[in-house]
This record gives structure tokens, sequence and C-alpha cells, in this order.
């Protein structure tokens, strides 16, 4: 069974199923949002893939000619541009390349050994899973406990130095912290690999199931390709991880100081409760809704970070596939890479919604 | 949550708060250090930061010591490290400065030069005795620069026939020189034979891999950073803000298609959109332009359309209205002035934004021509050489940071001038 089969499986299935528990059991009021909800979503996905099309077939330049080179005869690139449907009219090739991604079969590679882009993608999405998601955890972990931490000690050394951390991690290109961190960490004190996601000679051992190597490695039993994953995953994950920290820490710190300023918390206050429990508990929860859904907005920061930090730690998944087809000049695969994020993005914020709707009892349409 | 001021209220602040609140834009930016006492030395450092970076984008010619493509020395010298040049060795005492010293007129018996048998230094002495020699005689001058070669095996044998007076001079690069420097306290080494640049002491950022001054490049560079950050937020501002104040003011059908638009846009990660757009026009600095100022458009509109969503509900604007001021006349004289704040805002941090997806284009390779001095492109190089030049990925990401840093801090610094009630953000 192929890799993304799996995770579709895995990942969307219970999804769905919950989807549908909710709203079966759901109030009407929640009802009414998330179909309203999955309603907007179908639009931006359709914009989305519009743009991407506009982009990739309407700006001047020609990429069939650029990618066969300058010895191809105008019968070839005829014969290629046959073989693309791009012979045919600007408003037909619209229709298929609708029709393709909802079928998801994107054709097949220009370049190299010519195979489906779907099958490529699914042998490097889950290389990309596996960097964003330690990252995200990460960066949600600084930023909440720092954020929260600045916020109740408001105006002292540690709120402003966490401030400045925050603006300091905001400018810093991610791609030098990433060569910074393999510098230090790989070159100077040699501790940890500074590329790709499994030393090659133990990543022979592995048997490939999820294509999640840090699953893998745990369901097999590998001890010795969990240990190279994991040595593999820390420079990548600390570098997209802490350049996402500092938008946490912020966003955190603004709504437990807004949080702080309500009311019920100045009861709490009044009834004697302790401070760190006024903090960690009453407004930390409180203050935990907004951030959901700023963390739906900071997916495309947490996408680009990646194609960025992939390039970097020639990590083998769907960002450093996007640059290396674009300087293939493959531009089938570029456009099916480019709507896969585009898809992606509609989904997670979409999730991301959801889950707000259903913490927060006074969103309904 | 009330500032300290409010809470301890005087006669003096109260005066210059209610003037505040009738200035304009400008006073407002001079007052600022008075609104919040700890908090002003944001703007300052900021903008001193932002005007130094402009400065060095506009006159890079007087503060680089090379051109950005020039090859100035042996590549891959670390910074400070004396490039290893061809160095004129004489006595103490000599008179000898110059290769150009040793030429002699015709009819005299020709100075002799000592080098090391096999060392690039002895090619060095033949060519540029060659070029003095051309320049005296272009000169119209009776020397001529034809220095006989005394070829020796090793560097002691060398220094040894110059401290003898065997030979006036001897020529011989930095390196083999080094360890014996010092037993030879009679001996100095002057100029480099083939121009200045080893009396520079080394180049404070070192050399690349084609023997450029890392230090020029990164001069060179802030000029494509301050021209993409600020053509592209330029062009954003330009088309955003206009569609943002009229989807706000006159809402309806054309809001909400044009919101539609600008929110998938907004949702979609900026670098991968404009990776898109640069692989299909072709690498220039125009395209990364366009690129970027396509990204950044739903920023402005966003916040204009909030805005004037919120200001069309002010008494003021009802009042305009029922004295019968038309509905453009409204939007240009009372709606506009009050977004303009939030706009600088936005434009401080989006110069920010657009200079470093500029830089992660060009970072992979997209974008900018390879001919051009930049950053991004600096580094993409340099990582391949990580190994063993640290100092050709450290400078230019600091570079990167700093300028990004400016903006930034100039954006959080506006923010906490114009819109007080926002202070804690």
């Amino acid at each position: 069974m192929s890799p993304i089969a799996l995770i579709v499986l895995f990942v969307s299935v219970p999804s769905l199923i919950l989807l549908l528990y909710i709203l079966v059991r759901g109030s009407t009021g929640l009802r009414r949002y998330i179909l309203t909800r999955i309603g907007l979503t179908l639009p931006m996905i359709f914009i989305l893939a519009t743009l991407v099309f506009f982009i990739m077939h309407i700006l001047p330049g020609d990429p069939i000619t650029s990618a066969l080179g300058p010895k191809a005869t105008p019968e070839i690139v005829a014969r290629v541009r046959e073989t693309l449907g791009l012979n045919k009219p600007l408003i037909v090739q619209y229709g298929l390349f609708l029709k393709n991604i909802l079928t998801l079969d994107f054709g097949n590679s220009l370049v190299g050994g010519h195979r489906p882009i779907i099958d490529e993608m699914s042998e490097r999405f889950p290389a990309t899973l596996e960097l964003i998601i330690p990252a995200s955890i990460l960066a949600l972990f600084i930023g909440i406990i720092c954020g929260t931490f600045a916020a109740s000690r408001r105006k002292s050394a540690s709120d402003y130095s966490l401030r400045i951390y925050s603006v300091i991690i905001y400018s810093l290109p991610i791609f030098w912290f990433g060569l910074m961190l393999q510098l230090l960490f790989g070159v100077i004190l040699n501790w940890l690999p500074i590329s790709g996601r499994i030393d090659p000679v133990i990543g022979t051992s592995l048997q490939h199931v999820t294509n999640l190597y840090f699953i893998d490695a745990l369901i097999s039993g590998n001890w010795p390709a969990l240990g190279s994953v994991t040595a593999h995953l820390v420079l990548p994950t600390l570098t997209l991880g802490l350049i996402l920290s500092g938008v946490f820490v912020r966003l955190t710190r603004i709504n437990v100081i807004e949080t702080l300023q309500a009311d019920y918390i100045a009861a709490a206050r009044a009834r004697g409760i302790r401070e760190h429990v006024i903090v960690y508990q009453h407004a930390l929860k409180n203050a935990m809704i907004p951030i959901i859904t700023l963390i739906g907005l900071q997916v495309a920061i947490l996408l680009a970070g990646a194609v960025l930090t992939e390039t970097i730690f020639s990590w083998p998944g769907m960002g450093s596939y996007l640059v290396l087809r674009i300087s293939a000049r493959d531009y089938t695969a570029v456009q099916s890479v480019i709507t896969m994020f585009a898809l992606l993005v509609a989904i997670i914020s979409l999730a991301v919604d959801i889950i707000y709707s259903l913490l927060d009892p006074r969103v309904r349409y | 949550m009330p500032s300290k001021e409010e809470k301890t209220p005087n006669a003096k602040t109260e005066t210059w708060q209610s003037d505040l609140e009738r200035v304009g834009l400008f006073r407002r930016l001079f007052q600022a250090r008075k609104w919040y006492g700890a908090d002003w030395w944001f703007v300052a450092v900021s903008t001193v930061m932002v005007f130094g970076f402009i400065f060095v984008a506009l006159f890079p010619r007087w503060l680089a010591p090379y051109n950005f493509d020039q090859i100035v020395g042996t590549s891959f010298l670390a910074p400070g490290e004396y490039p290893d040049l061809p160095v004129l060795i004489t006595r103490t005492d000599s008179t000898i400065e110059s290769l150009r010293d040793l030429a002699v007129t015709t009819d005299a018996e020709r100075s002799v030069v000592g080098v090391i048998r096999g060392s690039p230094s002895a090619v060095a002495v033949n060519e540029q005795s060659q070029v003095v020699d051309a320049q005296l005689i272009s000169e119209g001058s009776d020397l001529r620069l034809r220095p006989r070669i005394n070829r020796y095996v090793t560097v002691p044998e060398l220094l040894d026939a110059i401290v003898a007076g065997e030979v006036d001079a001897g020529v011989a690069n930095v390196s083999e020189l080094k360890q014996y420097a010092a037993d030879y306290p009679q001996l100095r080494s002057g100029a480099s034979i083939s121009g200045g640049t080893a009396t520079a002491g080394g180049f404070f950022m070192g050399t690349n891999n084609i023997g450029q001054d890392v230090f020029s490049r990164l001069i060179w560079g802030t000029r494509v950073a301050i021209l993409v950050g600020f053509s592209s937020s330029i062009i954003s501002l330009l088309l955003g803000v206009p569609l943002g104040l009229l989807a706000g003011y006159f809402g309806g059908r054309f809001d909400r298609s044009f919101s539609l638009v600008m929110d998938s846009l907004y949702a979609f990660p900026g670098l991968i959109l404009a990776i898109a757009i640069t692989a299909v026009l072709g690498p220039s600095v125009y395209n990364v332009i366009v690129a970027i100022a396509v990204l950044y458009i739903p920023t402005y509109y966003r916040i204009v359309r909030g805005h004037t969503m919120a200001i069309k509900e002010e008494v003021y604007i009802e009042a305009a209205r029922s004295i019968g001021a038309r509905r453009w006349e409204i939007l240009w004289r009372y709606v506009f002035p009050n977004v303009i704040p939030s706009v600088a805002i936005i434009f401080s941090v989006n110069v920010a934004d657009a200079i470093l997806t500029g830089a992660g284009l060009s970072f992979l390779g997209l974008g900018m021509p390879p001919t051009i001095a930049d950053w991004g492109i600096d580094l993409a190089r340099g990582q391949r050489f990580i190994q063993s030049a640290w100092w050709l990925i450290t400078f230019p990401g600091i570079a990167i940071m700093l300028i990004v840093l400016a903006f930034t801090m100039m954006g959080e610094g506006l923010m906490e001038i114009f819109n007080p009630k926002l202070r804690e953000r």
C-alpha cells in the first residue's frame, strides 16, 4: 500500500468520522458553523488553484522550450506540448487542471524516470510531515511557556528579554539560522549530522511502512535506526521550531495579558487564589482560544519555513522537491506541488477553525 | 491596563496629552518619548539603523573598498588573514621600498632580486617587473627595470643572501616567510609587489571562493535588499490601500468577492507563491519585486478594509455626510488620513518581510541573476564551503538579520506611538 494511502487512512478517516459525529451530535449552531466553514473552504481551494494555474500558464515565459533546451527541434517541442495537452485552448487546459486536482492525478514528471508525480509526492510528503509536526510542537511548547511567563511578570527584565527574543527571532532569516546551527553543532562541535533523514548505511536496514522514519523505526523496533533518525531530526526541528516560537511567544504573551485584565481574574485574585494558579490555569486556559485561531494563520509561515529548512538540510520533503523540480524546469511537477501546498493550507486552516469552534462555544454563525 | 502616567496624573502631562490629541503625524512622532518613557529608544535605535542602511545602499561606492565582482586576493582568506601575496624583503637599513626603486639607468649594472625556486612569487617578480618597466618607458624615464634573478632553494638561504648583500632585495610569499620572520630582525618585508592589497591588513571579513572581498559584496548587497524591500512594498501599498478603502467603504458584492480572493492569497505561504512566480518569469530583480509585491497586497487590503469599516461608523463621517460631502470626498479627506498611521506600521514591517522573502528566494537560487551582489546568493554559495569557511555564511546572514531587525523594530515603535491602545500588543 502506498504511503499516501496509509496517511489518508490514518489521518483523514478518523477525522472524518469525528467530524460526522460532531455534525450529528452537535448543536444546531455548531453544525451550521462547521458546514459554512467547509462551504468557504471549497471556494478558497478553487481560488488558490486558479491562481496557481494563472501563474503557471498566463504569465510570460515558455516552460516547455526552456525545459527541453536549445537543441530541441520545433517538432519535438510540439510533440511534448501535445502529450502534456498544452496545445489545447487555455479554457480546456484549465478544466483538465481542475479535474486533475479532484482525481489527485497530476500526470507524469517531465524529467527523471517520468514517474507519476503523485507517487513522487507521496514519497516525500511524509518527510515534510516528520519535519513540521515536531517543529510545531516545539514552537508551541516554547511559545506557550515563555509567553505566559512573560505575561505574568510584565515589565520585568525577563519580560523585556523575551520580547527582544521574539523580535530577534522574527528577524532571523530561517535559512541562515539553519546554517549557523549546522556550523555550530555539525561542523565545529561535530555532534549532529547536517543533512538527510537517516544515516545511509543504517537506512538500508529500515523497513519503509509509513515513510515517517521515526514511526517506521519505532514499530519495527530498529533501535540504531531510531537513534539515527532522531539525530538527523534535531537540527531541522530546532531550526524551524525556534523560528516559529518567536511568533507564539508574542501571541501567547498578548493574549494572556489581555485575559489577566478580565474581571473574573480580579475576582479570583480577590478570593486569594495563588497567582501562579491564576496565571497558568485560569488565564492561560482562556487565552488558548484566540491562540489556536492564530496558529491557523501561522501555517503559511510554517510551510514557507519548511521549504527553506528542507533545502538547507537536504531533507527529501515536498519543499526540496519543489526546488529540485524548478531547477529541472519540470513545470508540471512544480504546478502540482504548489497545488498540493494550497490544499494543505486550506485543510489545516479548516481543521483549526473547527477545533476553535469546539473549544469556544461563542463562535457560531 | 492604564499606564503609570495615567494613574498619577499631573497638570503638565494632561496638557500635552490633550495637545497631542490635536497634532498631526510628525508632531506625534517627535512627542513619542513623552508618551512612552521606556520605549522611545526602540524608535530611536531603529531609525538610526534604517537610515544607516539606506545610506549604505545609496553610496556603496564610498564605503566598499572594492567593487563587488572584483577579484582582489586569493580565495578563502579568513577574516584578517594576510593574503598570500608576494612581498618585497629588504634589509631594514635599505632605501628600497618597492620594485620601482630597483630600476636603474640602462648603462648601470642591473639590480639583483632573490627568489625561491618554484615559488609562485618568482613568476610574480617577472610579470610585475615587466609592468613597472612598461610604466617607466611610457613615462619617458631613462630608468629601466630588468632585474637579474637569483634563485635559492629554501627560504633561509634567500634571507641569508639578503642579509649578506648578495642580492639587493628578495621576493617571497607571505606564507613562506611567516615562520622565519622572527629569526631575521635585520630584515623587513614591505609592500606586495603586485599592488597595495597586502598592506591593507588582510580582509576583515575574508574572501570567498573566487577571491572576492566578502565585506565589499556585503556593502553592495545592501542596494539589492533596500531596492527589493522598498519597491515591492510600495507597489503593494499602492494597490492594497485603495482596494481596501473601496471595499471597506462601499462593501457589498465587490467587497465580498475581493475579500475572498485576498483572504485566500493571505493564507497561502508567501514564499511558495513567490517561488512559483519567479520560476515562471525567470531570474531578474524586477521579477522578484513583482512577485513579492503580489504577496503583500492582502496585508494592506485587510488592515485598511478593517479600519475603513470602523471609521465609517464614526460620528464625524456621519457629520460630513449630513453636510452633503460627496462619497469620494469623505473617502479621501476623512477616511484616508485616518488609515495612514496603520499603513505606516504595516509598511515598515512589510519592508522587513519583503527583504526576508527576497533573500530566501535568492538563497534558493531563484529570482536574482547570479551576477548580482546579493546576500541570499552569497549565503547559498557559502553553504557549499561550510566545512572550511565559516565567514562566508556568517556575515551575509548577520547583515540580513540587522536590516530586518531595523525595519521590524521601527514598525514596533511606530505601533506604540500611533496606537496607544494597542501598546501592549
